[in-house]
């Protein structure tokens, strides 16, 4: 280790790799001898109401977005940092919620000028070391147990502001890091219980959204003392040996559980290269190539060959934003029924190619890894799909959506107090198709399983919209055998205030985000409207008919005058007044299976919902029916099928043949400005030539 | 003085608890008859009738109250056997109750079940797509006019539900109610074109009359479900009132609310009947505690499928800040929260290979059919019963009074293959860790239940009833910190029991957000009207429904609460409130003082953030009527020597290192108030197996409580 890992003025690239779970200390070896096989099962479900506690109370006295819609990773740790026990439904926070614990004791535990005691709490929201970006925030505190540090107990969630360039905690025209707001290295806030009023009141003023900055604070501080309550309880009665014990019995079952189950999958190779449409300010190609390699009782995530790391656009992930990605796949579908902790990781392995897209360097901007990291995730659903498929094929299912569209806002409310948030329908997405059925129609988002998108009253009661709509829409979704989960669109007009700035964040416009599975199809690009200067609130007042979703918003009879702006779903903020709109479609799930498999019955079903287009189910399904009563033409059906196959043979080439023809192929140069080398980004590079 | 009875229907039996002017109760078990609720119930009448000594039209003519909490609302709901409706809301929010605010997924199923992301599936829904319209309207979140309702526009989409076969409407507006305006309008308009007078005529519900509460989810699926079982329910119950007053009984008949109260069915809200029973339970415990000198209590009902936990603080019944799930649906009625966790006597122990061959105890459950092993059923997983058959507490042949025969060897069998073999360990250590494990888990739910009311759960007495209620308390009272279990006299009907016992009670309830206290100007409420005007309009409904039950306004009391919050948190804080009527800034502040103050008892001072502003939500008058009842009947307390219940012994284990010994049998029937028993001992009452683990003692209250007290 050189003086730079250590160096804490800067980045700490070496604390960043403790991803696994430490060493065992001698201490941990020999707190674990001896603990009875029923005491530790009743100690597991003990710090597990512990941790569900802790997450429902921060959830109760959180003020923002994802606060109040469960979007809470509430952790107990070891006194080394890792992460051994947790109640969250953001799984990503399960490996990534460690790192500032790590550096916390790396760094501050034994420095006299900061040190570690009772009563002590921390904040941060590097992203460096949260491993996303600037809205994720944490706070942690120790627990010590006669003098001796025994955990640390904490809660990570995203707060809707941090004080960026932009409004709404993602800057879409980030040039560095410095663009991006609070950049705050764990640093101490509270000692003797008490919370520091300055630190409290500088963290306040770097926002937009003060009060909400502080009661989210207040939100974690409060759960996690009555978390820390809890776990005294259980030393006074089975003492620290016992509880420091088997807070690391956990985590070492958990990665010995998590190896055994990945060696009953079929070693094998299985690629899924992703693709994006956006730089955040601008359209780009853009490429994450992964590989998942599994061998023996260990998967291999391999992303050499991916794009180069952008260093004046928001794009950009840390090599640990991916990892953390991927264990939402691993918690919530492959590893569903074990532990959520770090130990996991035991049976997880990564290559990078330094600075690129999916490993940029400590001092890029990184405001829009969210994107990237869930374009990555969908390829691990994809790879996962496959592993599962020979012993879990029930398990092995489509993506739910992963194109993000989130809309970030800021400016002041219809009360007069300053807002500046994201809008909960982030959590409407569609679920991806399912081999025994379609997929769930907005299911939610698949980072954040435990988050719904709330009730329109609930966001227009102290935020300045009213929303126009909000429903399905037809076509949002992956067409196949089982289609993907629709998807929800609304329109909302600014209300009650003079002014407001509204952005963008997603990808997916140019081409879809989410891919099918097993021959189901993409679910399709999205665009977001925005009108300005318009007659919405004159239309409203005379009861005009307007449209009611996202389908019907772009049909013949549109009344909606005004500047309309078609947008890509990632733009920066823009200044809205009273009466302007913006529609945003928040899309479904991907296809699974053939298209000309789906029961015919079932896009009937879907005519008569709207969830489906007329010329989708004559085109894309190939069914026939009487337009006017919904009746299935079974034989004519079968007949458009029978020549749709047809078309497809007669179409049909060697693959040696496809393969040169594709490969001739390129897209233009100004697409291919962040790419890297056509076609492989990481073609000559040295980790390539390696790998 | 006459009667009061108790009825409440279970799953598997329908209980019921007849106290009569000498304060004795009378209790009755029979089998739920679920082709017909009414034949059990009948069954029920005439044997209190025939215990009582009294002929069944006798007896009934001596009831004074017949308090009822039923299920037949919740078995419509299950059975999907509701009427066809058409659901009315505001354009552009057709997929409300599809969307479900995404995660209906979740809603009422299991933890385990909702992390199981590849499998998850939405309910099928009450109401069909196409029997949903939307209207054009609209209403702001201050109440004001958007877009005004259009009568053609209603007449056109009313016809399009009518042609699909609506059989009743719905109509859910947004921000209804703020301003229900537009709903009272389109009920009018139904009401003209299907007037009362013809066959036509379809009930209307208004989201704003059943459930007027912010968040057009919840609000509209109150509404929903209420219309949903409204018809069946009423043609069940009005059944049975008649054949009631044929059978002499001459009173109305009385429904047990899920919000705490009773209520006459033609003044119950059907939607507020869903999961009476435990609450009944939770109102008995509160009676029962108040006997014995104990306000604070933590209700548990340990069956075979479930495990029920409530929890009453300072002698109350409470609602505290939860959404109701009634079947997969998220309500916003103000009802008891009583919390149902997968463990019971039928949970089912596995060992997990996957986690290392870790023991774990359900959440998977044998039910009642096939059942434990040890009923020869055909089941074949080892249970939590099967470990107490095991361990000698369960009498083979006298379970449930004698009723059923249990197999020993089947248990053992059980047990043995799939658990004792594969972990290495005797068949006794095996059935012990199934105990303690299930046992361990009951008791950190209940914990954490009580911790996140804002209580200190080792400073409540835990209630512990239910079939197998008595055989487990002295295990899990240990993890909640427990050092003291009351197993009620009639713990095994004691949801009957509660409900003979309850009072006219009924919660009105309202979402309006006012501003106490300004966080942009740090200012004060000026507009106190703004706030007495809720309460005032709360307590006229009340008094009007309460004087159509025929009690004068001087007779009613009420308790005011309200949700309370900072700034811009989503979730709220209930305080109860001295004062219905605010006069001054000061009564303004002390309210706000209130809630910092209980904010801060709840999580910790440093969470308070009185700056951040604090607004109040909801109102919750709860309006309720004492009604007069003969005290319990008391017995004296007579000798500590319980030798005289002495029934037999028989081996049990309470430590596996030490096998099984020779543990002394009691008869509950022949015990008497104040005897004692120490453990280790085992006591056979009627329904139900008393173990009394070593380090506990038993006394028989003079009530025929059973109080469990750790005494090592």
């Amino acid at each position: 280790m050189n003086a730079r890992a250590n160096f804490r003025y800067g980045r700490d690239f070496e604390v960043v790799q403790r991803l696994r779970p430490e060493p065992e200390t001698a201490r941990e070896v020999a707190a674990q001898q001896g603990i009875d096989d029923l005491e530790f099962e009743i100690f597991q479900h003990k710090a597990g109401m512990i941790a569900l506690e802790g997450k429902e109370t921060t959830m109760r006295l959180g003020a923002s977005t994802a606060m109040r819609w469960g979007d809470v990773a509430f952790g107990i740790y070891t006194a080394q940092g890792d992460l051994a026990i947790c109640a969250t439904g953001i799984y990503h926070h399960a490996v990534l919620s460690q790192i500032p614990i790590k550096y916390i004791v790396k760094h501050w535990k034994d420095d006299p000028s900061v040190g570690l005691k009772e009563g002590d709490s921390f904040f941060y929201n590097d992203p460096f070391y949260g491993g996303v970006h600037n809205a994720d925030m944490g706070l942690a505190i120790p627990v010590f147990a006669d003098g001796e540090l025994v955990c640390f107990i904490g809660a990570a969630v995203h707060t809707g502001e941090c004080g960026g360039s932009e409004p709404g905690g993602m800057v879409n025209g980030a040039r560095s890091r410095y663009d991006e707001g609070l950049l705050v290295t764990p640093i101490k806030i509270g000692e003797d219980f008490v919370l520091k009023e300055d630190i409290l009141g500088m963290l306040a003023n770097m926002t937009r959204d003060p009060r909400t900055m502080l009661l989210d604070i207040k939100a974690r501080l409060a759960a996690s003392r009555i978390a820390e309550r809890r776990v005294k309880e259980i030393i006074t009665e089975k003492g620290s040996d016992f509880f420091v014990g088997s807070l690391r019995r956990v985590l070492r079952i958990t990665g010995e559980a998590a190896r055994r189950k990945v060696s009953r999958l079929n070693d094998g190779i299985y690629r899924q290269p992703r693709f994006m449409d956006t730089t955040g300010p601008e359209d780009a190609l853009l490429k994450i190539n992964l590989a998942v390699e599994k061998r023996g009782d260990r998967i291999k995530l391999i992303l050499r060959g991916s794009s180069p790391a952008i260093s004046d656009r928001p794009i950009n992930s840390y090599f640990q934003g991916i990892i953390g990605l991927a264990m939402v796949y691993f918690c919530g579908w492959f590893f569903h029924d074990l532990p959520a902790n770090n130990g996991l990781l035991d049976a997880i392995e990564w290559e990078f190619d330094d600075n690129t897209l999916v490993s940029a360097g400590g001092d890029l901007p990184v405001s829009y890894a969210p994107a990237t990291q869930v374009a990555f995730t969908q390829g691990m659903f994809m790879c996962g799909a496959r592993m599962t498929y020979a012993i879990e094929p029930l398990r092995a299912v489509g993506c739910w959506y992963s194109g993000f569209a989130v809309t970030p806002y800021g400016g002041l409310n219809q009360w007069g107090d300053p807002v500046a948030d994201i809008t909960p329908e982030i959590n409407a997405t569609g679920g991806g198709g399912c081999p025994d059925g379609d997929g769930v129609d907005a299911a939610g988002a698949f980072f954040a399983t435990m988050s719904d998108c709330g009730d329109v009253e609930a966001t227009e009661a102290d935020r300045p919209f009213l929303y126009l709509f909000r429903n399905f829409f037809n076509n949002s979704y992956g067409h196949g055998k089982f289609r993907g989960g629709a998807g929800v669109g609304f329109g909302a007009m600014v209300h009650g205030t003079p002014g407001l700035a509204v952005g963008g964040m997603g990808f997916g416009t140019r081409f879809p985000a989410t891919p099918g599975i097993f021959g189901g199809r993409a679910a399709p690009t999205i665009f977001v409207q925005v009108v300005a200067n318009g007659n919405m609130r004159q239309l409203l007042a005379d009861g005009a008919e307007l449209p009611h979703d996202m389908g019907a918003l772009y049909g013949q009879d549109r009344v909606e005058a005004g500047e309309r702006r078609l947008q890509h779903v990632s733009f920066a903020p823009q200044p809205l007044a009273e009466g302007d709109t913006i529609y945003v479609p928040v899309s479904g799930g991907a296809g699974y299976g053939d298209v000309l498999e789906r029961d015919p019955a079932l896009v009937i079903a879907d005519l008569r919902r709207k969830l489906v287009t007329p010329w989708a189910a004559r085109n894309v399904y190939r069914v026939a029916y009487d337009a006017d009563t919904l009746r299935l033409d079974a034989e004519a059906t079968r007949a458009l099928r029978t020549d749709a196959r047809h078309v497809r043979k007669a179409r049909a080439k060697p693959y040696a043949d496809f393969v040169r023809e594709w490969s001739a192929k390129c897209p233009p140069a100004a697409v291919l400005r962040w790419y890297g080398r056509w076609p492989d980004p990481g073609a000559g590079s040295v980790a390539a030539a390696t790998a | 003085m006459g009667f009061n009875v108790g009825i409440d229907i279970g799953g598997t039996f329908t209980d019921f608890c007849s106290i009569g002017a000498d304060g004795q109760a009378v209790v009755y078990k029979t089998p739920t008859t679920h082709y017909d609720l009414s034949v059990g119930f009948m069954r029920g009448i005439k044997e209190l009738a025939r215990r009582s000594g009294l002929g069944g039209h006798d007896y009934l003519s001596r009831v004074e109250a017949l308090r009822y909490s039923t299920t037949v609302g919740t078995n419509a709901l299950i059975e999907r056997n509701g009427p066809k409706l058409g659901l009315i809301t505001t354009a552009g929010f057709e997929d409300t109750i599809f969307i479900g605010r995404s995660r209906s997924w979740a809603d009422g199923i299991p933890v385990h079940q909702a992390r199981d992301l590849a499998r998850i599936r939405k309910p099928a829904p009450l109401i069909d797509p196409e029997m949903v319209v939307g209207v054009r309207e609209r209403i702001d979140c201050r109440g004001g006019v958007v877009t005004p309702l259009s009568r053609e526009d209603v007449l056109e989409k009313l016809q399009q539900l009518v042609d699909r076969g609506a059989m009743g409407f719905v109509v859910s507006l947004m921000w209804s109610f703020v301003n229900p305006e537009h709903e009272r309008l389109i009920k009018q308009i139904i009401e003209e074109e299907y007037p009362e007078d013809y066959l036509g005529a379809m009930p209307v519900t208004l989201s704003s009359e059943i459930s007027p509460k912010s968040g057009e989810y919840t609000r509209t699926m109150t509404t929903v479900v209420n219309a949903y079982i409204h018809g069946i329910m009423a043609d069940n119950l009005n059944r049975l009132g008649n054949e009631l007053r044929d059978g002499g009984y001459q009173r109305p008949l009385i429904l047990v609310h899920n919000t705490g109260g009773t209520k006459k069915v033609s003044r119950t809200k059907a939607v507020l009947t869903h999961n009476a029973g435990p609450v009944a339970g939770m109102y008995g415990s509160a009676e029962v505690g108040r006997l014995i000198g104990t306000d604070n209590v933590v209700f548990t009902d340990m069956g075979g499928t479930s495990f029920d936990i409530g929890v009453i603080s300072g002698g109350e019944l409470r609602a505290h800040d939860f959404i109701p799930v009634i079947d997969r649906w998220r309500t916003n009625i103000p009802a008891i929260e009583v919390k149902s966790i997968g463990a019971g006597g039928g949970s089912i122990a596995w060992v997990n290979e996957l986690m290392g061959k870790a023991l774990e105890v359900g959440p998977q459950s044998a039910g009642s059919m096939p059942g434990p092993a040890c009923y020869d059923k055909g089941g074949v997983e080892p249970t939590v019963t099967d470990a107490d058959l095991v361990l000698g507490y369960l009498n083979p042949d006298n379970y449930l009074g004698g009723e059923m025969y249990l197999d020993a060897d089947l248990a053992c069998d059980a047990i043995e293959t799939r658990i004792a073999v594969p972990l290495g360990i005797t068949v006794l250590e095996a059935a012990h860790r199934i105990r303690r494990l299930v046992d361990a888990r009951m008791g950190q739910e209940v914990f954490n239940e009580v911790a996140l009311k804002g209580h200190d759960p080792r400073k409540f007495t835990v209630f512990a009833c239910g079939g197998a209620g008595a055989a487990h308390a002295c295990g899990f009272a240990p993890y909640i910190g427990s050092r003291r279990v009351v197993v009620p006299a009639v713990a095994s009907v004691f949801g009957a029991f509660g409900a003979s016992t309850m009072e006219i009670r009924q919660v009105w309830d309202v979402s309006r957000t006012l501003k106490l206290f300004r966080w942009n100007e740090q200012a004060w409420l000026a507009d106190l009207e703004s706030f007495n005007q809720v309460v005032r309009e709360l307590r006229d409904q009340a008094v009007r429904d309460l004087r159509l039950e025929g009690f004068p306004e001087e007779r009613i009391q009420f308790r005011l609460e309200l949700d309370m919050r900072y700034g811009s948190q989503y979730n709220v804080t209930k305080v109860e409130v001295p004062h219905l009527v605010l006069q001054t800034e000061e009564d303004v502040r002390d309210l706000c003082d209130r809630f910092t103050s209980r904010y801060s008892e709840i999580y910790s001072p440093e969470a308070a953030f009185p700056v951040g502003g604090i607004n109040v939500e909801c109102f919750y008058l709860t309006a309720s009527v004492h009604q007069p009842r003969a005290p319990f009947h008391q017995l004296a307390n007579g000798s500590e020597d319980a030798s005289a219940a002495r029934s037999g012994v028989r081996p049990a284990c309470f430590d596996p290192a030490v096998g099984l010994v020779d543990t002394v049998v009691y008869d509950w029937t022949r015990l008497s108030p104040g005897n004692r028993i120490d453990g280790p001992a085992l006591i056979e009452a009627p329904e139900t197996t008393y173990v009394i683990e070593p380090g506990w003692c038993y006394r028989m209250d003079p009530w025929k409580n059973g109080v469990l007290e750790y005494a090592a």
